[in-house]
């Protein structure tokens, strides 16, 4: 084809083969239109988008949040350069101050007394330790499921993955803790779990019994969830109240 | 009636026929003789954005629904930790660069004698002007990071920040902490000390109770079941090469999120 179209007539390479627009000729917007499958059908969304969006704009009550977020730039970039240039600051002063440790090197045939990871793998590497709790199923003659170690690589899993879904178990509009009692508890909880893990990990340094140290590292979570929750929820009768009063206040019922 | 078309934009008319003090006749015909020539107009509203980007106030209700009139600026270093993660990673990516100069990966035979890796540590320790602070910067920027990165997981988790409009950042906040976990463990590896070695060893025994993909794993990050030169140059390849493109890459998408959506309320 582009054989017999150049022969047939010379590309012109001095501007004047274009065509200027006529009513024939499709707007950008037509253009756009007409596509076909998947740009068409995202094209008749966007477009679906659009006037839904005005349409509820439009419609809506909704007065008392207009904006529903910090804008980043330059508000938090600007706070944040303040602050952080002070932490760089405290990073080269650690750096001078401290400089790390070298170890004797490495030799497979004398293992040392203490083997540990960098501190924030210390949950993971406890997490590893949790061998009592693997489960001897009767079925199997007390034998168990899987090694222990395999037991503490899935522990890993189960607490990443956890973590992972928060954002579609936890849903709603509160934010703060005291507007949800329950889910601060469980990050309280969290938190209190990840050290007594970490300090599980390190049993063999510390100076106590190492079933107690077991028992209190499930132990002491659970009661600081309860703990928090007690606390977080009476705060929360004061809180709404002040809350709800402002509010009505402001916006009285009519 | 006269064919000239009629200017509908008839400045001057609209100014006659109001009463205007000399300063806003002045200021008028000023600013009419201005546009005329810069169309200023087209950039007001660049100008306003700017206005009121500059006099910014947190939205009324917002204020006053928490109560923060006075109060919130004692949150802001909560606010800051993603901020300090970034700048941390990038001091050390500086750093290790500067670094990876003067590091050589090797294991030798990990039998107590000091090998390649492990003379190259000593050399930038010892010998290398400002080597010890440059691996210290180093080391201590990674810290700072890894801490920064867990602190500013538990402020999103306490805010609730992590809701609706920004599940998908959650997760893959989830990744990049993970990442940044491993990008520390790889590190730990690399100078071949007694506690790299046997962290190693954890690492390789915990790869080969993963079920089902176990070997597999080990055989991929630590180049076998026993810890060698593949060990080492493996670690040292997903270190400076691998986890550095792809932790960049995501740590761009996080932020890039973070600003479509603006940080998310209360402060």
């Amino acid at each position: 084809m582009s054989d017999t179209d150049s022969d047939s007539e010379e590309v012109r390479t001095d501007g004047t083969g274009i065509v200027p627009p006529d009513d024939e000729t499709p707007s950008w917007q037509e253009r756009k239109a007409r596509h076909e499958g998947l740009s068409r059908l995202t094209y008749e969304y966007f477009e679906r988008a659009r006037r839904e969006d005005q349409d509820l704009r439009q419609q809506s009550s909704y007065v008392e949040r207009d904006v529903l977020a910090f804008p980043t730039w330059p508000h938090e970039m600007i706070r944040n350069l303040a602050l952080v240039s002070f932490f760089v600051g405290m990073i080269i002063f650690l750096s001078a101050a401290l400089p790390p440790h070298i170890g004797p090197p490495a030799d497979s045939s004398s293992t040392p007394a203490i083997i540990l990871p960098d501190w924030y793998l210390y949950w993971s590497f406890g997490l590893l330790k949790l061998g009592p709790l693997n489960p001897d199923i009767s079925l199997l003659g007390g034998q168990k499921l899987m090694a222990d170690r395999t037991y503490g690589v899935l522990a890993n899993v189960v607490i990443v993955g956890f973590v992972a879904i928060v954002p579609f178990l936890n849903k709603g509009a509160a934010r703060r803790p005291v507007e949800q009692p329950f889910w601060g508890a469980v990050g309280v909880s969290g938190i209190v779990f990840a050290f007594t893990i970490a300090v599980l990990s390190v049993k063999n340094l510390i100076q106590m019994d190492s079933h107690l140290l077991f028992d209190l590292t499930f132990l002491l979570p659970i009661v600081s969830a309860f703990l928090s929750y007690a606390v977080l929820r009476s705060m929360r009768e004061g809180y709404m109240f002040n809350l709800n009063r402002r509010y009505y206040r402001l916006r009285p019922p009519k | 009636m006269s064919l000239k078309p009629k200017d509908e934009h008839d400045h001057a008319g609209w100014m006659k026929e109001r009463e205007l003090t000399a300063i806003e006749e002045i200021y008028l015909t000023a600013l009419m003789w201005l546009d005329k020539r810069f169309r200023i107009v087209d950039y007001l509203e660049i100008l306003e954005n700017l206005y009121y980007k500059v006099n910014f106030q947190m939205p009324k209700s917002h204020t006053e629904q928490y109560n923060l009139d006075n109060k919130f600026w004692y949150w802001y270093p909560l606010y800051a930790l993603g901020s300090f993660s970034t700048i941390a990673y990038v001091v050390a990516a500086i750093s290790g660069a500067l670094l990876g100069f003067y590091y050589a990966p090797g294991a030798g035979a990990s039998n107590g004698e000091p090998a390649l890796a492990y003379n190259s540590i000593t050399f930038i320790m010892t010998e290398l002007n400002f080597g010890f602070f440059l691996r210290s910067l180093h080391r201590w920027s990674a810290q700072v990071m890894v801490a920064a990165v867990f602190l500013h997981m538990l402020r999103v988790y306490f805010t609730g920040a992590y809701k609706e409009p920004r599940e998908l950042n959650w997760l893959i906040g989830i990744v990049l902490i993970s990442l940044t976990m491993v990008f520390g463990y790889t590190g730990y590896l690399l100078p071949w000390d007694q506690l790299a070695f046997w962290a190693g060893q954890i690492g390789v025994e915990m790869s080969l109770s993963i079920p089902l993909i176990g070997e597999w794993v080990a055989q991929l990050l630590f180049g076998g079941f026993t810890l060698s030169q593949a060990t080492v140059q493996r670690m040292y390849t997903l270190h400076v090469f691998v986890l550095p493109f792809v932790v960049t890459g995501i740590i761009a998408v996080h932020i890039g999120i973070v600003w479509m959506q603006g940080i998310a309320e209360p402060h």
